[in-house]
C-alpha cells in the first residue's frame, strides 16, 4: 500500500474534505439539543459521534481497504457492544431492587426532583 | 552446524561478552521461553507450598497453627500466585514463545526485541504482587478476586496486589500481540490458516482473548484506585457505588482468562493425540474452529459467576444458557481427539499417559462445571468445595496436566536430551492418583455444605480433609519426582535426535537438536496438512539440505 | 540483526521460488500490531464507559443536571482543537511519505504546539471547577456533602475519564518529539516510517476518544433540565 505513486495533491485535500466534514458535524453537535430530536439527545449526540467516528477510522488512520484490520476492528467492536449490551441492557435495566436498595434510594423517593434530593444519610 | 541457540544469541542492547548477560539481554524466543519457565514454575512451588500449608491446618477441625486472617492471606496468596503468575502466562509463555515461531517456520516472533521487554515486564509484575508481603499492612486477604467493598476497605495491601495484576495483564496483552502479528505475518509460505499445527490455533484464540479481555481488569484497578485515594464512589455502596459493577468488570476478564488458560493446553494434547496414535488427526478443521468458538463464547458467559450477587433474573438465565453453550465446542474437540485414537497404533509414552489422564481429569472438570452453570443448582453450591474441587479439576486435572504433557512432548526438542521414560511414568501415576484423592473427596464435602475459604469447619468434614491431606501428599510427591526427572534428564539424558516422537510438525524438523540460533536453516514451502500418517509412519520428508519435499 | 535483510527463499515441489517474510523490515507487521494495541485501548475506554453508563441507567436525572452544569464552550473550543491537531498530524504524515522532511517536521510542530493548547484549556476548565468547589476530594465531591449520589458518581468519572484522556495527550506529546529526534536521526526516513506512521495512529485514536468523551459529558444535559427523557 505504500509505494511511490502518491497522489500527494489528491490525498491532501481529502484530509481537508474530512476536516470540513468533522467541523460541520462539530457545528450539528452544538446545535442539536436545540433543533431536532430535542426528546432524545443522547441517542442524537451518540449517533453524531459513531459519524464522526467512523470518518476518522476510515480516512485518517486509513481503514479504508484494510481488509483484515476492518474485521478485527469489527470484532473487537463487536465485543465492547456485547459487554453493553448485556450489563447495560439486561442487568441494570431491570435492575430488581431499585426501592428497597440504598444506592438508588434518592432516585425512586423524588424522582422529578433529582439535583435537590436531601443527602443519603449514611 | 551444531552450533545451537544455547551457544549464541542476538541481544536486545549491545554485544554482552559474559554468558549470564547474554541470557539477561536476549532477544531469542526459545531462550526467553525457558526464562519464563524457570521464573514460573518458582513461584508456583511457593504457591504448593501455601497450599499445602493450608491442608495442614484444615487436616482438624479448628484452629492448628494458622488463625484465620493469615489463613485468608495465605488463600490469596495461593490464588493470586497460581492464577496471575503461573497458569495465566503459563502455556503461553512458554511452550507458545518455544514451540509455536518454530512450528510455523519462522525465525523468531514478530517483534522479538518486545518479547525481551515482555518477559522483564512480568519479572517486575511478580516482584510487585509479592512485594506486599514483605510490607507492615501485609498481604491481600480478599481472595484472589477483590471482591469490591471489602477490598476498598481493608487494610491490607489490595492496591500493590491490583497494580500487579495490571503489570502482569500488561505483560500478557504484550505477548497475545505479539503472537497474533506473528501468527498471521510469520507463516512460513504456502501455511495457510488451515495448514497450521492445532496448537498454533490454540495460541491464536488465546492471544485474542489475552488482547481484548485483559485490559478490562486494567481500567478495574484504576476505578479502585480512584475510589481508595481520590473517594469517587465507584464500587462501596456506602458512597453510592455498585459492587455488582466490580463484579462484571472483574469476571469480564477473568472468565475468559480461563479460557486463556485451557485453549493453548487444549493445542498441546491435538499435538500429542495425532503423534502418538499415528494418525492423522480426525476433524481437524472442527478442532480449529472450536477453539476459536470457544475464545468467542468464553467473552459472553462471565456472568455465572453472579448468580447470587443480585444480578437482574433475565441476565442469570441469558448466562446460564450462554454457559452451557461453550460445553459444546469443548465436546467436540474431546469427541474428536477419541475418534483419533480409534484405531490408532498408540504408543503410550508419558506425554500421552498426561494426555489420556487429562481426558479423564477435565471430563469431570467439565461436566461438573455443567452442573453448577444450572442457576438453581448454584444457589445451593456456590462458594462451596464443590466449586473448588470443579475448578481445580479443569485447572490443575486439565490446564497444568496438559502442561506437563508439553513440558514432556517438547522436552527433546528443548533440551536435546531425553528424559527416562520409566520414572517419567511413575511421576505420572503418582501425580493422578495424588490428585483424584487430593480433590474428589471436596465434591461430596461441598455437596454437603463446606463451604470454601474457611479454616475451620464442623467435625463430620474432616475425613474428606483427611483423604485430601492424603492426596496432597501424593501429589507433591510426585511433583518433586516429575522435576528430577526432568533434571537427571537435561543434565544426564541421552541426545535424542531431532526427531525422537517421528512427528510430523515443522519443529521436529529442524536442522540440530537443541535448535539453531535462527531456527530453521532453511524454511520449508508447507503444502501439506500438519498431521499426515500413513500406515503408523509420517507422509511428508524433507531432504533436509534443501528443505524440499522427497516424498 | 546485522548487515542488510536478504529475505529468504522457500523452494516447492515444483522447483518454484517463494519469498520468506520475516519479522524484519515488516511494515505491515508494524501497522499491524499498533492496531491491536489500540484495541486495548478501545476496550479500556469501553469499560469505563460502561461505568458510566452503568450509572447512567441508575441516576438518569442526575446525569442529566451534571451534564448541563459543565462548560460547552471550553469543551467545544477544545474539540475543534484537537480535530485541528489531526489534521496537521495526517498531514505531515503525508509530508514524510513523499519526502518533504521538513514539512512534516513543521506539521509535527504544530500538533504538539495544538495538544499543548489542549491541556492548557483543560487546565482552565478543571480551575473553575475547582472554584465551583468540584473537584477530586474537594468539597461537595466529598463523602459527606449533600449532593446526590447520582451526581457526585458523574462528576467522579467525569475527572477520571478525562484525566487518563489527558494523560494519554501527554503521553502523545512525549511520543511526537521523541519522533522528532529520530526524524534528526535519520531513523525514521520516508522509505522507513512506519514509527510515524503508529504515533499518526496513536493520535487519531486519542482523538476518536474524544470524540465519544465529548458528547457523553458535555453534551447530554445541553437540552435543559428535562432532555433526553
Amino acid at each position: 500500500m505504500d509505494t511511490n505513486t502518491i497522489d500527494y495533491a489528491k490525498e491532501r485535500s481529502g484530509y481537508y474534505k474530512i476536516l470540513v466534514g468533522l467541523l460541520l458535524l462539530t457545528v450539528v453537535t452544538f446545535v442539536q439539543p436545540h433543533m431536532f430530536m430535542t426528546e432524545s439527545t443522547f441517542a442524537a449526540q451518540m449517533i453524531i459521534a459513531v459519524i464522526k467516528g467512523w470518518l476518522i477510522l476510515m480516512f485518517y488512520m486509513h481503514l479504508k481497504g484494510e481488509k483484515l484490520i476492518i474485521w478485527m476492528t469489527g470484532f473487537s467492536l463487536f465485543i465492547v457492544f456485547t459487554f453493553f449490551a448485556i450489563v447495560i441492557g439486561v442487568d441494570v435495566q431491570k435492575f430488581q431492587f431499585k426501592d428497597e436498595s440504598h444506592i438508588t434510594a434518592s432516585v425512586t423517593a423524588t424522582p422529578e426532583a433529582g439535583h435537590t434530593a436531601a443527602p443519603v444519610a449514611h | 552446524m551444531s552450533k545451537t541457540y544455547f551457544d549464541e544469541t542476538h541481544c536486545a542492547i549491545g554485544h554482552p561478552k559474559s554468558k549470564f548477560m547474554q541470557w539477561m539481554l536476549t532477544v531469542d524466543h526459545k531462550r526467553i521461553g525457558i526464562m519464563y519457565a524457570a521464573v514460573m514454575f518458582f513461584y508456583f512451588f511457593i504457591a504448593v507450598g501455601t497450599a499445602f500449608m493450608m491442608r495442614l491446618e484444615l487436616l482438624a477441625p479448628g484452629g492448628q497453627f494458622l488463625d484465620g486472617d493469615t489463613f485468608n492471606q495465605a488463600f490469596t496468596l495461593h490464588g493470586v500466585i497460581m492464577i496471575f503468575l503461573f497458569i495465566i502466562p503459563g502455556v503461553p509463555a512458554v511452550l507458545g514463545n518455544i514451540v509455536m515461531p518454530l512450528m510455523i517456520g519462522a525465525k523468531d516472533v514478530s517483534f522479538p526485541r518486545l518479547n525481551w521487554f515482555t518477559f522483564w515486564l512480568y519479572v517486575v509484575g511478580t516482584f510487585i504482587a509479592l512485594a506486599s508481603l514483605f510490607t507492615d499492612a501485609g498481604f491481600a486477604d480478599t481472595g484472589w478476586t477483590f471482591y469490591a467493598p471489602y477490598s476498598i476497605n481493608t487494610s491490607t495491601n489490595v492496591i500493590f496486589t491490583l497494580v500487579a495484576a495490571f503489570v502482569l495483564g500488561m505483560a500478557s496483552i504484550l505477548t497475545g500481540l505479539n503472537f497474533l502479528v506473528t501468527i498471521h505475518r510469520l507463516r512460513a509460505p504456502g501455511m495457510d490458516f488451515w495448514k497450521m499445527p492445532l496448537f498454533v490455533w490454540g495460541i491464536y484464540a488465546t492471544a485474542w482473548i489475552q488482547l481484548l479481555a485483559t485490559p478490562v481488569v486494567g481500567i478495574t484497578l484504576i476505578l479502585a484506585i480512584m475510589e481508595k485515594y481520590f473517594g469517587i464512589g465507584i464500587f462501596d455502596p456506602a458512597k453510592g457505588g455498585d459492587p455488582v459493577l466490580f463484579e462484571h468488570l472483574f469476571w469480564i476478564y477473568s472468565h475468559p482468562a480461563v479460557y486463556l488458560m485451557i485453549l493453548p493446553a487444549f493445542g498441546i494434547m491435538s499435538e500429542i493425540i495425532p503423534t502418538f496414535s499415528r494418525r492423522e488427526v480426525f476433524g481437524y478443521r472442527a478442532i480449529a474452529i472450536s477453539s476459536a468458538s470457544i475464545a468467542g463464547i468464553g467473552y459472553l458467559v462471565w456472568g455465572h459467576h453472579l448468580y447470587t450477587s443480585g444480578m437482574a433474573d433475565t441476565a442469570k438465565i441469558i448466562f446460564s444458557f450462554l454457559t452451557f453453550f461453550v460445553a459444546i465446542p469443548t465436546g467436540i474437540k474431546f469427541y474428536d481427539w477419541v475418534a483419533t485414537m480409534y484405531k490408532g497404533k498408540i504408543i503410550l509414552a508419558t506425554p500421552m499417559l498426561w494426555a489420556l489422564g487429562t481426558i479423564i481429569t477435565f471430563t469431570i472438570g467439565g461436566l461438573t462445571g455443567v452442573t453448577i452453570a444450572m442457576i438453581g443448582v448454584d444457589i445451593h453450591l456456590q462458594d462451596t468445595y464443590y466449586t473448588v474441587a470443579h475448578f481445580h479439576y479443569a485447572m490443575l486435572g486439565g490446564v497444568v496436566f496438559l502442561f506437563f504433557a508439553g513440558l514432556h512432548y517438547w522436552f527433546p526438542l528443548v533440551t536435546g536430551k531425553m528424559y527416562n521414560e520409566y520414572h517419567g511414568k511413575i511421576s505420572f501415576y503418582l501425580q493422578f492418583v495424588g490428585f483424584n484423592l487430593l480433590w474428589f473427596p471436596m465434591f461430596i464435602a461441598g455437596y454437603y455444605g463446606m463451604p470454601r475459604r474457611y479454616f475451620d469447619y464442623l467435625p463430620e468434614f474432616q475425613i474428606y480433609h483427611q483423604v485430601s491431606f492424603l492426596g496432597a501428599v501424593i501429589f507433591i510427591t510426585g511433583l518433586i519426582y516429575m522435576f528430577v526427572v526432568f533434571y537427571k534428564g537435561w543434565t544426564k539424558g541421552e541426545p535424542s535426535g531431532t526427531n525422537p516422537w517421528n512427528a510430523t510438525t515443522l519443529e521436529w524438523h529442524l536442522p540440530t537438536s537443541p535448535p539453531p540460533l535462527e531456527n530453521h536453516s532453511k524454511v520449508p514451502y508447507v503444502d501439506f496438512n500438519p498431521y499426515e500418517y500413513h500406515h503408523g509412519q509420517p507422509v511428508v520428508k524433507f531432504d533436509y539440505k534443501t528443505m524440499q519435499r522427497i516424498d | 540483526m546485522s548487515g542488510p535483510y536478504v529475505p529468504e527463499i522457500a523452494i516447492d515441489r515444483n522447483g518454484n521460488e517463494h519469498i520468506v517474510q520475516g519479522w524484519q523490515g515488516d511494515f505491515y507487521g508494524g501497522k499491524l500490531g499498533f492496531w491491536l494495541f489500540m484495541f486495548t485501548e478501545v476496550l479500556m475506554f469501553g469499560a469505563m464507559f460502561m461505568a458510566l453508563a452503568y450509572y447512567n441507567t441508575l441516576h438518569p436525572q442526575d446525569f442529566l443536571d451534571a451534564s448541563a452544569s459543565l462548560n460547552r464552550l471550553l469543551g467545544g473550543i477544545n474539540t475543534v482543537v484537537l480535530l485541528i491537531s489531526a489534521l496537521t498530524m495526517g498531514l505531515g504524515l503525508l509530508n514524510m511519505r513523499v519526502g518533504k522532511v521538513k514539512e512534516a517536521k513543521q506539521m509535527i510542530w504544530a500538533t504538539i504546539i495544538l495538544a499543548t493548547l489542549f491541556l492548557v484549556i483543560k487546565g482552565f476548565e478543571w480551575r473553575a471547577e475547582y472554584n465551583h468547589g468540584i473537584f477530586l476530594m474537594h468539597d461537595q465531591l466529598l463523602p459527606e456533602s449533600s449532593l446526590a449520589l447520582g451526581q457526585k458518581l458523574f462528576f467522579g468519572l467525569y475527572f477520571t475519564m478525562t484525566g487518563l484522556h489527558g494523560f494519554h495527550i501527554i503521553i502523545g506529546i512525549g511520543l511526537m518529539i521523541w519522533l522528532l529526534k529520530r526524524i534528526n536521526a535519520q531513523k525514521v526516513t520516508p522509505d522507513h516510517h512506519i514509527l510515524y506512521w503508529n504515533i499518526a495512529l496513536y493520535w487519531d485514536i486519542v482523538h476518536l476518544i474524544w470524540v465519544f468523551v465529548f458528547p457523553y459529558y458535555y453534551m447530554i444535559g445541553a437540552g435543559g433540565a428535562t432532555g433526553g427523557h
